[in-house]
């Protein structure tokens, strides 16, 4: 606990003013100052899963650090129209040193009522008188136990099964299951005084062994399921030891499985990179032709142009050589060969200067026989080396080689940090711990299985007993024996027990049903859910207003449905009191919030709410119940191991 | 372009001290940039033409690294160093190897600076082109 010191705590006393709100952030002390209570009244304070918490967890760390190994907690209030002051105190024993177990401490309870001492072994039962401690669970209260019965909603769970029990054991059904066992148990005795008696009977052998050999087969059986019923206690015990443990190192699980996966994340990172660097290797052989690509198309266009620059050459000659031919002819004969006219002198004095002008030019234009060929190939040959490239995909390659060795930097560097968190830690022990624990969750289902056909075996041979036995009954010799007409009477007796027992339960559901509709029409945002129906779990299913089940319900309605069901169970159980709930408005929107905190301080005599101002907002959610907030309080640190509470105005 | 029938080594090779410096450039094959030595040898050949180089002899003593047959199987270094450089009276592949001289000794001085790969040298290329 974080407390050291004296920490003192007035709870309201005025009915109209009879809020109190303790504010504290998680992990200051909200669930150890309920505890402080549990543990005051009940000498136990509970953990996760409802496991008591060693005794000497309890203590302060700062305090026994120390040397200080005492703790004691005081609770003065009223009951009944008596007042009471209970005090109950924890030291070390004389002849310890330093405690390291329960047995090392001594525990002292005291309690008055009206100033006048309460017998020690009278307490316990003072106490149960007005707070039992088996309906403690509906007032004294946190979030885990809203979750708990929430899945009393899922019919046929085993948790919901368990609560079914707890429920029944609060609500006195045992008393009446005691009574039908009890019976059942006279029942057996008388069945076989009447085996006894039968077998002196001439003639009623047959009846007398058939009796025996059910009776045997009755007993066997009766065992078979005491084992089996042992057998599923201690496989539950075993595997809610292993959650715990395996709560504890759930962090070094998730780590462990998270360095795998960063693992596996480092082989396929270098596995590409390895990869990419293959592909770039490949492509690299042919990159030397990317370096002179832009050469090489100079190249190829200098080419073109040559080319084009000596064909040009060649028709150019060619038409000029055609021409000289025509003039020539001209010029050899007088007239035109095309129209046969004579050419005049003046006209033939230009075709001659035209010829020489020709000849002059066909003079300039020298063509190497060889050069067009030679361009050709040489095109042809430089256009085979210009090529898409490669430069591209090789950049594209680096470029995520690079992007991946940021990555496997940024992997590498978490799975150090991992595997340096889970150094130490066994991992491979805290693997089989958690396949140890699936075996034996497989284990729990198949021997609730065996029991379930194990009773309907029982049950069948249970009625072959008393349909003999009636049969017997029926016998004049038999009638007349005082053992027949006990077996009779037990019979009878037994099955008005089982019979009340149905009623009871019936009376019991009926009950909480009314109550925790009342509650829930009242907490509930949604005018179109009419009531609560109670299955034979306990569990509460909304009807609308067309009297329909509503299947589909939000987390928030969940959390409604089961603050409904333990307002209802507790107020079946017990006259309305003070109720202390820890952290209770996990998933609640705003309105239902406000439901609740409208409609507990009018249900209760003491409302003690230990929030955090993520759920509540101090400034503004607390509007609905402002007027009757007495007493406020907040949770301070002081350090990691040490809180106190202040008394916090609002 | 003048051409003058010059006969054709059968070998080629680099000075021993580039002869060392191509084989560490394909010593690491993770993280270098070749996969062999042949594939450094042509690349330094088409650094140095891409740079248009006029490369200097090469130092002795010098020695014989591949066949030019295995070097050159399709002759595409050949065609290349001739479309691109006039070699006067030298033959292609000698002058091919005075370029991967050349072209070796910038490699590894690029590579020993450090931070400089076969993409940044290409993209180097491809922007001063």
């Amino acid at each position: 606990m974080p407390y050291k010191g004296d920490v003192v705590v007035e709870f309201p006393t005025d009915s109209s003013l009879n809020v109190m709100i303790v504010f504290g952030d998680n992990m200051r002390g909200k669930t150890s100052f309920l505890n402080a209570l549990r543990w005051a009244f009940y000498g136990r304070a509970l953990g996760r899963h409802l496991h008591e918490i060693p005794l000497l967890n309890l203590l302060n760390r700062e305090a026994t650090a120390e040397g200080d190994f005492s703790m004691e907690v005081g609770v003065r209030f009223e009951a009944g129209g008596h007042r009471y002051d209970l005090r109950r105190r924890a030291t070390k024993r004389d002849h310890v040193a330093l405690p390291s177990r329960t047995e090392d401490m001594r525990v002292d309870c005291s309690l008055q009522k009206d100033s006048i001492v309460v017998v020690g072994n009278q307490v316990e039962a003072e106490i149960n008188r007005f707070i039992p401690e088996q309906v403690s669970r509906f007032f004294l209260f946190d979030g885990e136990l809203l979750q708990e019965y929430e899945t009393l909603l899922m019919e046929g769970s085993e948790q919901g099964r368990r609560i079914k029990d707890a429920i029944e054991q609060v609500l006195g059904v045992p008393t009446l299951l005691l009574g039908r066992d009890e019976i059942g148990t006279i029942l057996k005795q008388a069945q076989k005084q009447q085996t006894k008696d039968l077998q002196q009977m001439q003639g009623m052998d047959a009846q007398a062994e058939h009796q025996s050999s059910l009776q045997a087969k009755e007993g066997a059986q009766e065992r078979d399921i005491e084992a089996l019923k042992a057998r599923l206690k201690e496989t539950k015990e075993q595997r809610e030891a292993l959650d715990d443990e395996l709560e504890k190192v759930e962090g070094v699980h998730r780590a462990k499985t998270r360095s795998t996966e960063l693992g596996k994340r480092q082989a396929e990172i270098l596995a590409k990179q390895e990869g990419n660097a293959l592909a770039r290797l490949g492509l690299v052989k042919t990159a030397w032709l990317d370096l002179i690509q832009a050469q090489l198309k100079v190249r190829q266009g200098q080419l073109l142009e040559e080319q084009a620059r000596i064909s040009n050459i060649v028709e150019r000659k060619a038409r000029i050589d055609t021409r000289v031919e025509d003039l020539e002819m001209l010029l050899s004969e007088a007239s035109c060969p095309t129209c046969k006219q004579q050419i005049s002198s003046e006209n033939r004095g230009k075709f001659a200067t035209q010829l020489a002008n020709l000849k002059a030019e066909t003079i300039s234009l020298e063509v190497d026989g060889d050069a067009l060929a030679r361009v050709s190939n040489e095109i042809s040959e430089v256009s085979k080396l210009i090529q898409a490239g490669v430069g591209k995909q090789i950049r594209n390659l680096v470029s995520e080689d690079r992007s991946l060795s940021v990555e496997l930097t940024r992997v590498d560097n978490e799975k150090e940090k991992i595997d340096e968190q889970i150094r130490g830690y066994d991992t491979e022990a805290i693997a089989s711990q958690r396949r140890l624990r699936d075996a034996l969750i497989k284990q729990e289902g198949s021997v609730e299985q065996r029991i379930v056909e194990a009773e309907r075996d029982l049950g069948k041979t249970r009625n072959e007993l008393a349909v003999l036995s009636k049969v017997i009954a029926n016998l004049p010799a038999a009638r007349a024996k005082r053992s027949t007409a006990k077996v009779a009477l037990c019979q009878a007796l037994g099955k008005v027990f089982s019979e009340s027992v149905e009623r009871l339960r019936e009376d019991l559901r009926r009950k909480v049903q009314q109550k925790a509709t009342e509650a829930f029409r009242r907490l509930t945002t949604q005018e179109k859910y009419e009531r609560l129906e109670i299955n034979s779990n306990y569990g509460l299913t909304i009807i609308d207003e067309n009297g329909n089940p509503v299947e589909v319900r939000s987390a928030g309605a969940e959390q409604i449905v089961a603050l409904s069901l333990i307002d209802g169970l507790a107020r079946t159980g017990r006259a309305a009191g003070p109720v202390v709930m820890d952290t209770p408005f996990g998933r609640l929107d705003p309105k239902h919030r406000e439901n609740i905190l409208r409609y507990l301080p009018e249900n209760t005599s003491q409302l003690v709410l230990l929030v955090h101002e993520g759920e509540i907002r101090k400034e503004t959610d607390l509007t609905p119940i402002a007027s009757r907030i007495g007493k406020s309080y907040v949770i301070e640190e002081v350090t990691p191991r040490h809180s106190k509470i202040k008394v916090q105005p609002l | 372009m003048t051409t003058i029938s010059v006969s054709e080594p059968t070998t080629i090779g680099l000075s021993e001290r580039a002869h060392g410096l191509l084989k560490r450039l394909v010593e690491d094959k993770r993280n270098g940039q070749f996969a062999e030595m042949a594939d450094a040898y042509r690349f330094a050949i088409g650094l140095a033409l891409a740079h248009r180089v006029i490369p200097g002899e090469v130092p002795t003593p010098r020695t014989t690294i591949f066949n030019v047959g295995t070097l050159d199987p399709d002759k595409a270094i050949y065609g290349a160093v001739r479309t691109l450089v006039d070699t006067g009276s030298m033959s292609v592949y000698r002058w091919a190897e005075r370029l991967a001289e050349w072209g070796v000794e910038e490699l590894y001085r690029k590579f020993e600076l450090g931070k400089v790969d076969v993409a940044d040298i290409l993209s180097e290329v491809e922007g001063t082109t």
